[in-house]
């Protein structure tokens, strides 16, 4: 009896340690390896005097294939060698589609990460505005850190009231990935306008291939047609949003009707497909155009290497503007640590990171860093061409409109139209209505 | 009796945890979430009182009706699915000698698996790439149903697969439930009835359904607040996709205080809930109509 008395409470105090372990252990689990071995390297040389900053991400360094997430790993882990016993970084991930979700619940929570990332437009502005994120020119003007960028310009979707608040990483553009050895079967061209666009992918499906993959399931993937549809078109945002135009001047509705013609070539699953699920298709050969941004090469050269070689870049048709967007990085206001931060930030801007950024990414970067353009992925080339072709950039439709909100309810109206559960003039006047209610003053 | 009675520290003393716990982490929260309901509070800064703004644009808000008509549907089926199949299986296994264990087993273990787990696990098996669609098409089958993904009809079909996959999931449940019931059914009343002629049948419809009315009302009543405040399952299969069709209450008021920091508008998401929570099982309480026999 005394035994099995003895046993229990042994068991007990074992179930409870475990517990409390378990708990324990959960902050390093998140980071994946690299936070593994970030840790790890951290705690080699772990000293009361040791300042810990966490980074937030939105992709699972553990897992992923994506080689400018890779890059940023690396980032991470030189950070940590360099600074063994002075600064160490906890990196927090999570797939992309949660991230906001689960960054947001850290800020109300109180506890922000000292770096995150984040998009510029009003997802950046929902954490300037109520002072989640900290100006950063006090450490962008130490030390000639804001002059090794390509220019000031870089900043203009990170500047609130002449401030900087967060810092760009690299550029992409959205642009047309297409498998050329599909359009030389096909007996397709590279098309320049709208026409020659539905002709490439008549010829693409009549040759009996997938001629567009996309993604509806992630609903600003499709968002991000119907805005270059709108650029094409001519709609001004501004004049929107200030009531000086309307959403029902006929502009959208074509948008929504060229859409819908569109979408007689994308892939069958089109409506529940993710992202990721649909820039696979392209890189597995499944589909031979993949509109999206950019940073697609990297994920396309990591996951299907031998696939670099056949494929190719245009611009989207018919509009002389390309849409672009940087990573960024935000310091938290709260921070306890914030040269750390900031100098972890200065990490993912030097030398050694904007060169991967370029070389192995495929991705623009932001400083005056000197690549080597034959070790860079095919695409970047292509991007580049894209770009000096381009008139001018614009910002992701979704990304800047008034608010996060009204991006993801324009996002969710183009998806609507697609699906056919609104017709184009039906969603032309819903958006009206929308901003009538919500955004004009 | 008494003696226990008399003495208050004692009482205080074990009352006082759960009424610590109870009060810390479920009065106070529904407290503030129903002050929330009535404030433009983004959670990061102070709220701000704005009255009934919330709730009235709840009843402009399309998504929030999609989400209510489909918690409804949910609500509608799980009850009446899990109350016909659960006792089905309670009556045939009370029943059955050989194997009984065993299929009581096979049906309860999803109940006691993680709900994220079995979401990701149906989430393949209905992927248009990969498990059933494969074996259609390896079938001769063209194009096979897209069964998270298709989007026609009032209720599409991925939220009839949900639903189906939470039948399978907590079928287990009402039916232990009623098992537990019909196990504490005197064997004299069952004997007492064959004789006077009754065949099984009849027994089940006129000694056990009676006897066995509370713990419907009880597993009726579980039933539909798991439905109402159904989650897991639905975020991990479709997120509440595509466009927003497969949305519940649950999933929206996620998305309106996590996604787009709505804390005010998430918190009246959140009274609704409780609300019809509330509704549903004062209603199943007056419906269900219990009457107290000896066993």
């Amino acid at each position: 009896m005394k035994k099995r008395r003895i046993l229990a409470t042994l068991m007990t105090a074992a179930m409870f340690a475990t517990t409390l372990t378990g708990c324990g252990g959960n902050t390093n689990e998140s980071g994946g390896s690299a936070n593994n071995n970030a840790t790890n390297a951290g705690n080699s040389a772990k000293k009361d005097d040791v300042q810990e900053i966490t980074w937030m991400f939105w992709d699972d360094l553990d897992a992923t294939e994506d080689l400018i997430s890779l890059g940023y790993k690396q980032t991470i882990e030189r950070f940590n060698k360099d600074y063994e016993g002075k600064y160490r970084v906890k990196p927090i991930t999570t797939n992309l589609e949660e991230y906001y979700n689960k960054l947001n619940a850290l800020v109300s929570a109180g506890e922000t990460p000292d770096v995150f990332i984040v998009s510029p437009g009003p997802q950046l502005t929902d954490y300037v505005e109520p002072g989640v994120a900290a100006p950063l020119d006090e450490y962008l003007n130490k030390d000639g850190w804001k002059d090794t960028f390509t220019s000031d310009a870089v900043f203009t979707q990170q500047t609130y009231d002449g401030k900087i608040y967060a810092v760009p990483l690299n550029t992409a553009a959205a642009c047309c990935f297409y498998n050329t050895e599909m359009f030389e079967k096909a007996g397709a061209k590279v098309p320049t306008n709208w026409d020659e666009m539905i002709t490439a992918c008549d010829k693409l499906k009549t040759a009996g291939y997938t001629p567009v993959t996309i993604s509806a399931g992630t609903a600003w993937c499709l968002s991000m047609v119907a805005g270059y549809l709108c650029e094409a078109e001519g709609v001004s945002l501004p004049k929107l949003a200030d009531g000086s135009a309307s959403w029902e001047d006929g502009k959208l509705e074509n948008v929504g009707n060229k859409l819908v013609e569109f979408s007689k070539y994308f892939q069958r699953t089109a409506a529940g497909d993710t992202n990721d699920v649909a820039t696979a298709n392209f890189y597995n050969e499944e589909a031979a155009i993949l509109i999206q941004g950019s940073w697609v090469i990297g994920q396309i050269n990591g996951s299907n290497p031998e696939f670099e070689s056949k494929c190719g870049v245009f611009q989207f048709p018919g509009v002389e503007r390309i849409i672009a967007k940087s990573d960024s990085l935000c310091m938290s206001s709260s921070t306890k640590n914030p040269e750390a931060a900031a100098a972890l930030i200065k990490y993912f801007t030097d030398d050694t990171a904007q060169k991967y950024t370029a070389e192995k990414g495929g991705k623009i970067p932001v400083t005056k860093v000197q690549y080597d353009e034959s070790v860079a992925p095919k695409q970047l080339s292509y991007v580049m061409d894209v770009f000096k072709g381009a008139k001018g950039t614009f910002g992701f439709y979704n990304e800047s409109m008034p608010t996060t909100e009204t991006g993801a309810h324009f996002d969710d109206t183009m998806v609507a139209v697609f699906l056919g559960d609104m017709t184009p003039a039906e969603a032309a006047k819903d958006m009206e209505d929308y901003y009538k209610t919500n955004c004009r003053k | 009796m008494d003696k226990m009675l008399r003495d208050k520290k004692s009482i205080l003393v074990f009352m006082l945890p759960a009424f610590l716990l109870f009060t810390l982490v479920l009065f106070i929260p529904i407290v503030q979430s129903v002050y929330y309901s009535f404030c433009d509070y983004k959670g990061m800064t102070a709220p701000v009182f704005i009255g009934l703004d919330n709730y009235k644009n709840l009843l402009s808000d399309k998504t929030f009706g999609i989400a209510l008509k489909n918690s409804m549907f949910f609500l509608v089926f799980s009850c009446v699915s899990q109350l016909l199949i659960g006792l089905i299986y309670a009556a045939v296994l009370t029943n059955i000698n050989k194997g009984r264990n065993l299929f009581k087993n096979i049906i309860y273990l999803p109940c006691v698996l993680s709900s994220a787990a079995l979401g990701l696990m149906w989430m393949f098996i209905f992927s248009p790439k990969l498990g059933i669609n494969q074996l259609l098409e390896k079938m001769g089958v063209e194009e096979p149903p897209l069964w998270l993904m298709d989007t026609k009809g009032s209720i599409t079909l991925p939220m009839w697969v949900i639903a189906f996959v939470a039948l399978w999931q907590y079928v287990g449940q009402s039916m232990m439930l009623y098992m537990a019931q019909i196990s504490g059914i005197s064997k004299s009343l069952m004997e007492a009835s064959y004789i006077d002629g009754c065949t099984k049948p009849m027994t089940f419809r006129y000694i056990t359904l009676p006897l066995i009315k509370p713990m419907v009302a009880t597993a009726l009543s579980l039933n539909a607040i798991g439905s109402l405040k159904f989650f897991d399952l639905i975020f991990n299969m479709t997120e509440g996709g595509p466009n927003h069709k497969t949305e519940v209450l649950a999933t929206h008021l996620y998305q309106q205080g996590f996604k787009y920091f709505k804390y005010g508008y998430a918190s009246a998401i959140g009274v609704v809930l409780l609300v019809l929570c509330l509704l549903v099982t004062l209603f199943i309480n007056k419906v269900v109509k219990t009457e107290q026999y000896e066993m």
